[in-house]
């Protein structure tokens, strides 16, 4: 654990990464604003919400949810920890390299963790990041980028575009295909990436679309466990 | 539904909550072998992979034609946010053409 960096320069390196993120999860924000402000939120319950929970996915259905009228508290805690069950793996596969900045830094920087900059902080540490600081800077510009997003959604319910005339939801994936792309670097790495893929089809029938990605990377890790050769 | 939007912003959060610190405290008490730390850098594979297998399931044509152009453009570019980006401003204008 000797010479863990936690820097300003790590911050920054991974703010300046986020950016291109926080402009799709603005428009995500945009989104779950509309939506919260339809179902008769209003800007403060919203923003609230997406400080409080901050996770879309999870907002979402929270919010419908909210709406039958018939959501008990029970119901709201267990939809939302089966919709961010994947943050368990998040966590877990970010464990090893965040626990060397220590309990307060790394906790605090959990707390910024969303998709995207799981993804791009895993992409970074398999570059050679080890700036530990670096997980909180990406998830800086998307905390802004998200709760803005929800603020002005919720009150100009009336007179945006939608944001899939744009394409924005179709941004994740993008860079999900992207960063999956650039981080396959032999042939080993392309037996996850077919396994995770198969995994999240045949899951997806089964069981919707939060089992389905947590599924692609258990099956991913395991079979990149199986095929590991060495020492266990 | 008699209970304060408080009290249910609470519980929501602490579900939330939850999800972000539980693995990351669990993990602590897994002694990281090559093997465990193989599996936990296939992992972010397999869900980008997972992530784009289901939007191109959901998606029509033009979703599928963005992502592999993302998938193209990320070898030819050596940028994957650059390809990315690119990605989104396809499927919005095969989106336009009505495809």
């Amino acid at each position: 654990m000797s010479g863990v960096v936690f820097s300003l320069d790590g911050f920054r390196r991974g703010a300046r990464d986020g950016v291109p993120l926080a402009v799709s999860i603005f428009a995500y924000g945009l989104g779950f604003g509309l939506v919260a402000a339809q179902a008769g939120f209003g800007v403060v319950k919203s923003v609230a919400m997406s400080a409080a929970i901050y996770s879309g996915s999870a907002q979402l259905a929270a919010v419908n949810l909210l709406q039958t009228g018939q959501a008990t508290i029970w119901a709201l805690f267990a939809a939302i920890l089966v919709i961010n069950a994947r943050y368990l793996l998040f966590g877990a596969t970010l464990q090893p390299w965040l626990w060397g900045a220590g309990p307060v830094k790394a906790y605090g920087s959990l707390l910024l963790l969303g998709d995207a900059n799981w993804l791009m902080t895993m992409r970074a540490i398999r570059a050679g990041e080890e700036d530990r600081a670096y997980l909180a800077g990406t998830g800086a510009p998307i905390a802004v980028g998200w709760l803005s997003g929800t603020a002005l959604g919720a009150a100009a319910v009336s007179v945006l575009p939608r944001p899939e005339a744009l394409g924005f939801d179709l941004m994740l994936p993008c860079f999900a295909a992207g960063m999956v792309t650039a981080m396959v670097h032999s042939r080993v790495d392309l037996l996850p990436v077919a396994v995770g893929a198969g995994a999240a089809l045949a899951i997806f029938h089964l069981a919707g679309p939060a089992p389905a990605i947590i599924g692609a990377g258990l099956a991913a890790g395991a079979v990149a466990a199986l095929m590991h050769r060495g020492e266990a | 539904m008699t209970d304060s939007f408080p009290v249910l912003l609470a519980v929501m959060a602490s579900a939330a909550l939850l999800c972000r610190v539980a693995g990351f405290t669990l993990m602590r008490f897994v002694p990281v072998s090559p093997r465990v730390e193989a599996a936990l850098r296939a992992t972010p594979l397999g869900v980008m992979a997972g992530i784009t297998a289901l939007a191109v399931q959901a998606g029509g044509p033009a979703e599928g034609l963005a992502l592999a152009a993302v998938v193209g453009l990320t070898l030819v570019l050596r940028s994957d946010v650059a390809a990315a980006l690119l990605g989104v401003v396809v499927v919005a204008g095969l989106r336009w053409a009505g495809l």
